[in-house]
Order: structure tokens, then C-alpha cells, then sequence
């Protein structure tokens, strides 16, 4: 008896096969009992995000069940023969998969959390299915202890990872709990739009958009459930922001120090943050030698990203470790060792499983 | 047995502060799981050596420059398990007990070298306990105070260069540093003017010296209160002024 995982994840397939692949949430059950009806196979969970679709399975001959998996995957999704390219793990390779997976250092921002959420998710679905038994209820188990065990002892989600994370983590860093944080956008922009999203995402209480094009700033206003200001008036609304986002088209800064120096007289201690993503850039750099004020422009932003990226993955060496003597600690020595050295590493320390390689004997 | 517990709580916070430098070195974003359990070790051993003093002296034992830093850096860690914890300080390790652990060290040099040994009061008086308990925890406050100061400025410093280092995903936010501050600097003088209060019911009168050090301190502290509530004096100044306060209080320490 023994468990096995065949799937495609954002390394290994385009979006494009992975969109015909994806099962929404309501049809997992369904697929769940056609994939317990498969010969061979006894238990299922299937995970399926916008990153990857996985089907965790138990089954006395893994091998033999994996190959009828991926046939039925290939004819009730219309995927060709050969035209996806599915990893396939069995045993020790498949839970290892897993816990990595769980981790979050197989996912494409590497160490994120929605995907412990997610694997939760699929599994409580699994268990409501009733498509799991010992194997299953005792690898997702694991999985669960394994991400919380990487994520509390290690610094795998420290570091923004994009510009609009870098905002927000800055944000955090100044104002705490961004809940009664007030926002300003200056130039409706793209990445004025992102950022603010993730703003709000993170508790951000109210959004004002001011835009040369009154109708633009408008519609991202009711986008963003915010309030527009033509853009003559934006000034009269700098004392009651905390958050500044900058990104006109203007060929000259709009924001000036003066202009800061008398909304801090009324801010009664209280800092600002100003984030300039215009290039050529909207607020005057002297604007961040004010006491209180804090300015970040676009670059400042990307070389925190990029950061953040080099810090994660310098931690992928932790992680490895930790979820290695997890393993060693459940007496699977064998196991352990594969934790650590990791077949088909890429550079950065991701794995790259080649698709169909040869399996892992349990 | 004091010279021990003495020498067992130094070590204690010694501990605590290798474990909070090392973990952080690491780059881990968490303290180390031993670094409240050896604070609160080390604050049992302080403990344990004030009381065998308190016993030695029969009174409150701050009879000299070594009891009273060491009552002053108990009164540090005690806030920072009551208080700063609440107040979301965290890194106790690398910014208290540094502090802590040199206190304790000037404490065991000045017991080694010039012990004056027991100083039992010639008549007991439960206010001059109250004036000096109250005054040293109100120090303890005002210590955590400029260790919240000191977190600010690191935090303020990191955000304006724009290169956030280790210490920039350890650190509180600094909203939450200058709340402490004010909080710690409040609680500080309503402990120290509790104390002085409690010196005019002393039986004993204490010398006009001492009144007007401790009402120096006093002063000091709620000036930068009123600064602070009614002229918003900025964070950045309010905290290297809650610093220099400190420094302050501790130097008229060897005066009283």
C-alpha cells in the first residue's frame, strides 16, 4: 500500500493547459468518486489552484494507478496524449511533494500562505467526499504540522516579493494595522490601482483618487469603492490621508516638500507615507527629509522586491532541513536524506521535477 | 548566597542576549523560543537576590550603587514582561539585555570591590519603602521608555535610507514604538510622582538634595508629556529626548 501524486504546477505547464485542467471547487467531489472508482486506487484528494492541479492518491501498486490517472485525466479534460507532460511521485517523493507544496516553496511567490490554506481546503473537501482513509487523513496530517513547523521556524515569507508587497509590508512597518488607513491616489494608473488594491487588502479604510481625467478617476474610484476629486482639488484633501500613492503622467514633480512640511504642522505627530511609482517622478526627494515622512519611489520599491526574493530563497536551505528532520523525527531516515538533496534543483534552490522522470520506488 | 543569585541572573541574561543575537543573525524573524524563560529566570535570581538583601538590611534594599541598579534593572525586565509585550516590543533580547546585563556586571564589580555590607535602618518607615519602591519601578518605566526610543530611531532610520536591514522585519512598527514610548513615559511619572508624594510622608525628611533630583526627573519627564500632548512634538524628538532623560535619571541615580 503505498501513496503517489501526479499533477501539473506553473513550472511545469502553461497556463493554458493548466486552465483545462483546473476543477472548480463544486466538481471536486464528483471527481474525487470517479477517481476512487479508477482501478487501483482507494483514496483521492484532489488540490487544484490557479498554480496547479494535483490528485494525491493511496493505492497498492502506485505505479499502475498513476498511469490510469493520467488517462483519465487526459480523456475527461481533452488533454491529447503527450500533451501534458504530468510529474509523478510515489511513496517517500510524493509526501516530500507535499510538504513542499504545503510549505509553500513550490509555489510561485515561494513561501506564500494561501496555499496551506488551500491544501486544507482540499482536503476537508476529500474527507466530506469520504475519499480519504488512513494514508490520506495521516500524509495531509503531516503536510499541516510541516508548514507550520517551516513557516514558524523559518524566515521564508520575510520580504516583499513585488512592488505592490513592498508598499504594503512599508506601510505595515510605519503604520502597523493599516485598518484606519486613509489613501490617496494621485494619477489613476495601473500600478497606482495594484498597489491600492493591496492596500485595501490588507485593511486600507478609504480610498481618495484624484486624476487629471476626472471621468478616469471616477471609474477607479467606484473600482476601488472610493471617492474622486478633480484634480485641482486633490491638495485640500492632504490632511486627512496617511497614505500617498503618486503616478501621473505630469513631465515634473507635483508634490513638493513645502507643500508636505504644511500637512505635517496639522498631522499632530502622525507620519505619512508617500509612494512615488511616476516616472519622471511626481514628489520632490526632499520631501523624505522630513521629519515623519516617508517617500519610496519605484526603484526603491524594486530593489526591496528583488530583496525580498534573494532573502526567500536563501531560506530554501532552511526549509529543506526543517521538513528533513521532521522526517527523521517520524523515523523516515530514507526519506529525510531525499529532503535535503533534492533531485533537479534549479539554481535558486526550486525544484524542478522533469515531468514523467523516472518514479521514486516507495 | 546574594553573590550568587547574582552571579546566576547576569549569566541568565547573558544567555538571553547571545540566543536573541544569534537567532537574529540568523535572520529569523521571531526571538528565540528560550529568551522569555531565561528573562524571567534571570528575574527570579534578581529576585532572589534583593530579597536576601532586604533581609540582610531589614528594609528595602537600595543601600548602594550595586542594589540599586540591580532593583532599577529589575524593574526594566518586570515591565517588560507586564508591559512591553502588550505594547508589542519585541527583541527584547537584543535591546534590553544588553542594558540589563551591564547594570548586572557593574553590580557584581561594585559588591566584589566595596561591599559596605548590612545598613539596617535605625527606625523602619513604610513610606521611605513606598518613595523608593515606587521611584525605581518608575525608572524601570522610564528605562523601557528609552529602549522604546532607541527601537524608534533604528526603525526611523532603516525607513528613511531605504535599505530596510535585519532588523527591519524584527521591529515593531514605529506607530507602535512611539505609542510605548508615550505609554511608558506616562506610567513612569505617575510611579515617580506616587514616590516623591510618598518622601513628604516620610517621617524622616529627606535631604533638600534629594527632593530637588527627584523633582529634576520629575520635571524632566513631564515636560516631554506636555511637549508631547499639547505641542505633538514629533516621535523622532520625543524619543531621543526620552533617551537622554534616561541618561539623565541614571546619572542622578549615584547622587540619591
Amino acid at each position: 500500500m503505498s501513496i503517489f501524486c501526479l499533477g501539473v504546477n506553473h513550472k511545469t505547464a502553461p497556463v493554458e493547459i493548466r486552465e483545462r485542467l483546473a476543477i472548480s471547487e463544486h466538481t471536486v467531489p464528483t471527481h474525487l468518486g470517479e477517481v476512487c472508482r479508477l482501478e487501483e486506487i482507494d483514496e483521492a484528494v484532489i488540490l487544484s489552484t490557479c498554480n496547479r492541479v494535483e490528485i494525491y492518491g493511496g493505492a497498492n501498486n502506485p505505479q499502475f494507478a498513476i498511469e490510469r490517472l493520467a488517462a483519465y485525466l487526459e480523456s475527461h479534460f481533452a488533454v491529447g496524449p503527450g500533451e501534458v507532460e504530468f510529474y509523478r511521485h510515489s511513496g517517500a517523493a510524493a509526501a516530500c511533494h507535499l510538504f513542499e507544496v504545503a510549505s509553500g516553496l513550490d509555489s510561485m511567490v515561494l513561501g506564500e500562505t494561501e496555499i496551506f490554506g488551500q491544501v486544507k481546503k482540499a482536503y476537508a473537501i476529500a474527507q466530506a467526499a469520504g475519499t480519504t482513509a488512513r494514508r490520506m487523513n495521516k500524509l495531509f496530517q503531516q503536510s499541516f504540522s510541516v508548514g507550520k513547523l517551516v513557516r514558524s521556524n523559518s524566515s521564508i515569507q520575510q520580504g516583499s516579493t513585488s512592488v505592490g508587497s513592498a508598499a504594503v509590508d512599508l506601510a505595515e512597518k510605519i503604520f502597523g494595522n493599516l485598518g484606519g488607513c486613509r489613501v490617496m491616489i494621485i494619477g489613476a494608473g495601473e500600478m497606482s490601482r495594484t498597489t491600492a488594491q493591496s492596500l485595501l487588502s490588507r485593511g486600507a479604510r478609504s480610498i481618495i483618487v484624484s486624476n487629471r481625467s476626472y471621468d478616469k478617476a471616477v471609474e477607479l474610484a467606484a473600482e476601488l469603492k472610493g471617492e474622486a476629486v478633480r484634480f485641482d482639488d486633490w491638495e485640500t484633501r492632504l490632511d486627512h490621508v496617511d497614505i500617498i500613492i503618486s503616478s501621473t503622467a505630469a513631465p515634473h514633480t507635483v508634490v513638493h516638500a513645502p507643500m508636505i512640511r504644511r500637512v505635517m504642522e496639522h498631522r499632530r505627530g502622525h507620519s505619512l507615507f508617500l509612494i512615488d511609482i511616476a516616472v519622471p517622478r511626481d514628489i520632490e526627494e526632499e520631501v523624505n527629509e522630513i521629519d515623519n515622512v516617508y517617500l519610496y519611489n519605484i526603484d526603491q520599491l524594486q530593489q526591496i522586491a528583488c530583496e525580498g526574493k534573494t532573502r526567500r530563497e536563501k531560506q530554501i536551505a532552511v526549509c529543506r532541513d526543517l521538513i528533513a528532520a521532521f522526517l527523521r523525527e517520524k523515523g523516515i531516515e530514507a526519506l529525510a536524506g531525499a529532503a535535503q538533496e533534492r533531485p533537479g534543483k534549479d539554481p535558486g534552490g526550486n525544484r524542478s521535477d522533469s515531468p514523467g522522470r523516472p518514479l521514486p520506488q516507495p | 548566597m546574594d553573590d550568587l543569585y547574582l552571579i546566576l541572573a547576569t549569566l541568565a541574561f547573558l544567555g538571553g542576549f547571545i540566543l536573541a543575537m544569534t537567532s537574529w543573525r540568523r535572520e529569523g524573524d521571531r526571538p528565540h523560543g528560550l529568551n522569555i524563560p531565561l528573562a524571567i529566570a534571570g528575574l527570579i535570581f534578581q529576585t532572589l537576590f534583593l530579597r536576601e538583601r532586604g533581609e540582610l538590611h531589614g528594609r528595602c534594599p537600595i543601600t548602594n550603587g550595586a542594589e540599586i541598579l540591580v532593583f532599577v534593572s529589575w524593574s526594566i525586565v518586570i515591565m517588560y514582561l507586564v508591559l512591553g509585550r502588550a505594547f508589542r516590543l519585541s527583541l527584547l533580547g537584543v535591546f534590553t539585555m544588553p542594558i540589563i546585563f551591564l547594570f548586572q556586571v557593574f553590580a557584581i564589580t561594585y559588591l566584589a570591590v566595596a561591599d559596605p555590607g548590612a545598613r539596617p535602618p535605625a527606625q523602619l518607615d513604610p513610606w521611605l519603602e513606598l518613595h523608593a519602591a515606587m521611584s525605581l519601578l518608575a525608572y524601570g518605566a522610564f528605562g523601557l521608555a528609552g529602549i522604546a526610543g532607541v527601537m524608534y530611531l533604528v526603525q526611523d532610520r532603516q525607513l528613511k535610507s531605504h535599505k530596510p536591514g535585519r532588523l527591519f522585519y524584527s521591529l515593531p512598527p514605529i506607530r507602535y514604538l512611539s505609542t510605548a514610548l508615550v505609554r511608558l513615559l506616562a506610567i513612569g511619572t505617575v510611579l515617580l510622582s506616587i514616590g516623591i508624594l510618598a518622601a513628604f510622608l516620610m517621617k524622616v525628611q529627606p535631604l533638600p538634595a534629594h527632593l530637588l533630583i527627584s523633582g529634576a526627573v520629575w520635571l524632566a519627564y513631564a515636560a516631554l508629556l506636555v511637549l508631547h500632548t499639547w505641542k505633538h512634538l514629533p516621535p523622532k524628538q520625543l524619543s531621543l529626548s526620552a533617551i537622554g532623560a534616561f541618561a539623565f535619571a541614571l546619572a542622578t541615580l549615584s547622587a540619591l
